[in-house]
């Protein structure tokens, strides 16, 4: 089999892996802290790594896995060497940042393992290479092959795959929850005995220094968003994550414990889903803020931020000039950086609308929620146009199918899109039923 | 503080320079010491036929270093570093607009930088960040193909970014030799033997490739192909993250621009 052969079978095993970044590893020139996208597929996710698998022959028989072994697909498998030069060749070419290895399990745990630590030995101390490496760790490997592999490696990530035992228990038989989360902590803690060894000895050892990331597979299993938002909230806090990644579950085979083939993988859950996770980590939001166990399901029509402000209008409005960065942050229109340049801008002199329109606030959204040193005119808006303005643009490219994926699961309050013929008319409703309801 | 020269004053007429930073700041001590705000400021080639006044302005290398000074220690570091990098970004009529930002500070001082939300200030805050990105950007863009072991990659970027990836592609092939050619600025980074330089070129030619890089060209695009989920096919989404403007010399999507002529 020659090559090309096989880079399209591995990479056709491995693109339902979410996870692309390149960033947290800081060598200068050979990677970039940030992360660095070199190219953006025809789905718009973003192309940092050669992301291949070692090899697509599969023990195991997990039920939602194109690679199960009772699949019948086309299998190959990477010899050391050949991906090692691979990866040498895109990386000069500046296709790429670097080298996402994950695999399917041969023989054993350890032996895959072994295969993957021979490539990035190859990679690392044959040629040289420094830049990125993302490698899966195979859930019961031995602890001593996770710690080489992570010596080698900038992020080590193993995927909890579903967000409950029972799904794990029922979807993959082979995977058990110890063989998940005892990796995990020995990674968050092997890394950071790194950190403090760094610090006394600048030449120590660096054990994944980017961390390491997970994830799971949304809708191929009854979880509500509450149950998975929480989970993701305690790994960040028990096992220092650096990134969940949720992937809406794609129907690849048939098995009467999963959805239909022809089930439509929910890209609207998923995107709520990666919003309450920015809230979560960059916004000082908890989890029990953006759900609750009455209402356990994303709002298809705001997003969490917007959803929350609704259901907390005693917050508002919040003054520019004087609140917490924390405050500002909650409110909609402002992120991260627009928040951060308030809290510089407004040393120098009062802040007025134009100049939170120049500082890059969405006014749009803002405007309802702030009190600035010319706002809010003495009129107030009515009801109708702050949670118009508050809508989610983005509903209309997921479209009605979309959100009828979120039929069963939304309050009550909200119109089903049985209910209504078009896009338009539904978020219509919707805005009368929020606005009645403030 | 009586001692503090006031703002320029509008007036008719236009500079013309000669592109050079050197010459931009040449215009700025002309408008400081004549005490006037010209209507525009004017590459040599740009220079209209127009009945307002137009004044040529000599590049002055004393003058130019003792504007160049001035700016860290009447304004602050962070002014300087902002007007270099606007006035290598493609904002429109930045020299005019650097210079109000400079006359500005001078009256203020460096708290000026830090009035985010100042209409001037955030003009060129916004092209700093448009160059910033697009230099960014290019770093994951650029693709280089191997010429006979010499590594060669063409872009067209708005801003002139070439200074501001300079740096990161040098660390990353340090032990190659790239050239990375600017057909926008019409300009080329080179670096070879250990030393990097940045050329004015017109145009270059680059030799047919071998059969071997057309081997990685046709493992990268098929890569590329593969990688993408087709139950998720996103288009805007991959245009918002990849502008068209840079498809023309990204190997792996230059034939979707021009389909009719794939074969």
């Amino acid at each position: 089999m020659d090559l090309m052969e096989k880079l399209t079978i591995l990479a056709d095993s491995a693109k339902y892996d979410a996870a692309c970044t390149s960033s947290g590893a800081n060598r200068p020139g050979k990677t970039v802290p940030s992360g660095c996208c070199h190219s953006f597929s025809a789905d718009g996710r973003c192309i940092s790594l050669l992301k291949v698998l070692m090899t697509n022959y599969c023990i195991y028989d997990c039920k939602y896995c194109v690679n199960r072994a009772s699949n019948d697909c086309r299998r190959a498998a990477f010899t050391p060497e050949e991906l090692a030069e691979l990866t040498i060749e895109f990386y000069r070419r500046n296709y790429i940042e670097g080298l996402f290895l994950s695999s399917g399990v041969i023989r054993n745990p350890d032996y895959t393992m072994e295969q993957m630590i021979q490539v990035l030995h190859l990679l690392r101390y044959k040629h040289n290479f420094w830049g990125y490496i993302h490698a899966k760790t195979i859930p019961g490997a031995s602890p001593e092959l996770v710690r080489r592999l992570g010596l080698l490696a900038d992020r080590l990530s193993i995927n909890v795959e579903l967000p409950s035992e029972q799904s794990l228990l029922r979807l993959a038989p082979n995977k058990k929850r110890e063989a998940i989360f005892s990796p995990m902590k020995q990674i968050c803690i092997e890394a950071e005995q790194s950190r403090q060894e760094l610090v006394v000895y600048k030449k120590a050892p660096k054990f994944a220094p980017a961390g390491q990331a997970t994830q799971m597979i949304i809708g191929a299993s009854p979880e509500t968003d509450y149950q998975i938002i929480n989970l993701a909230e305690a790994m960040y806090g028990k096992y220092a994550l650096k990134r969940v990644f949720y992937s809406a579950y794609i129907p690849a085979v048939e098995d009467s414990l999963l959805p239909a083939l022809d089930a439509k993988p929910p890209l609207l859950r998923e995107h709520r889903l990666y919003q309450a996770d920015w809230l979560m980590r960059q916004y000082g939001f908890a989890a029990e803020e953006i759900l609750s166990p009455e209402t356990p399901n994303f709002n298809p029509y705001l997003d969490p931020k917007c959803n929350w402000a609704i259901n907390n209008m005693q917050e508002f409005p919040v003054d520019v000039n004087t609140a917490e960065l924390e405050t500002l942050l909650r409110v909609p229109g402002i992120g991260p950086t627009s928040a951060r340049r308030i809290v510089i801008a407004r040393r120098n002199g009062r802040l007025g609308i134009a100049e939170l329109k120049n500082i890059g606030a969405v006014l749009k959204r803002a405007q309802y929620f702030i009190r600035a040193s010319d706002w809010p005119p003495s009129a107030q808006p009515s009801k109708e146009m702050t949670v118009r303005a508050l809508i989610d643009p983005n509903i209309y490219s997921f479209g009605m199918e979309q959100l009828s994926l979120f039929q069963d699961m939304t309050g009550s309050r909200l119109p089903t899109t049985r209910d209504v013929k078009s896009i338009t008319e539904a978020v219509e409703e919707t805005v009368l039923c929020l606005a009645s309801s403030l | 503080m009586s001692g503090i020269k006031p703002l320029a004053a509008p007036a008719d007429v236009i500079y013309i320079y000669d592109g050079s930073f050197d010459g931009f700041l040449s215009c700025v001590f002309e408008s400081v010491y004549s005490g006037e705000l010209p209507f525009a400021i004017l590459r040599e080639e740009d220079a209209p036929l127009t009945l307002i006044d137009v004044r040529a302005i000599l590049t002055d290398s004393v003058k130019a270093e003792r504007v160049r000074a001035s700016i860290p220690s009447k304004i602050s570091g962070r002014a300087m570093e902002l007007v270099t990098t606007v006035f290598c970004s493609c904002l429109e009529k930045k020299e005019l607009k650097i210079l109000e930002f400079l006359l500005q500070g001078y009256r203020e001082g460096g708290k000026l930088c830090f009035k985010l939300g100042d209409a001037v200030v955030a003009t060129l805050l916004d092209a700093e960040k448009h160059l910033l990105r697009e230099a960014h950007l290019l770093k994951g863009f650029v693709r280089f193909a191997d010429v006979g072991g010499a590594l060669v990659a063409a872009i067209t970027p708005k801003n002139y970014i070439l200074p501001f990836i300079a740096e990161h592609f040098v660390l990353r092939y340090d032990n190659e030799q790239f050239m990375i050619f600017d057909k926008t600025n019409k300009t080329a980074l080179v670096y070879q033997n250990g030393k990097a330089e940045i050329l004015r070129i017109d145009y270059v030619t680059f030799p047919e490739i071998s059969e071997n890089e057309a081997r990685y060209q046709a493992l990268w695009k098929q890569f590329y192909n593969t990688i993408a989920i087709e139950g998720r096919e996103n288009p805007r989404c991959r245009m918002t993250h990849m502008p068209k403007r840079y498809w023309e010399n990204m190997l792996e999507v230059s034939d979707l621009l021009h389909p009719a002529r794939e074969r």
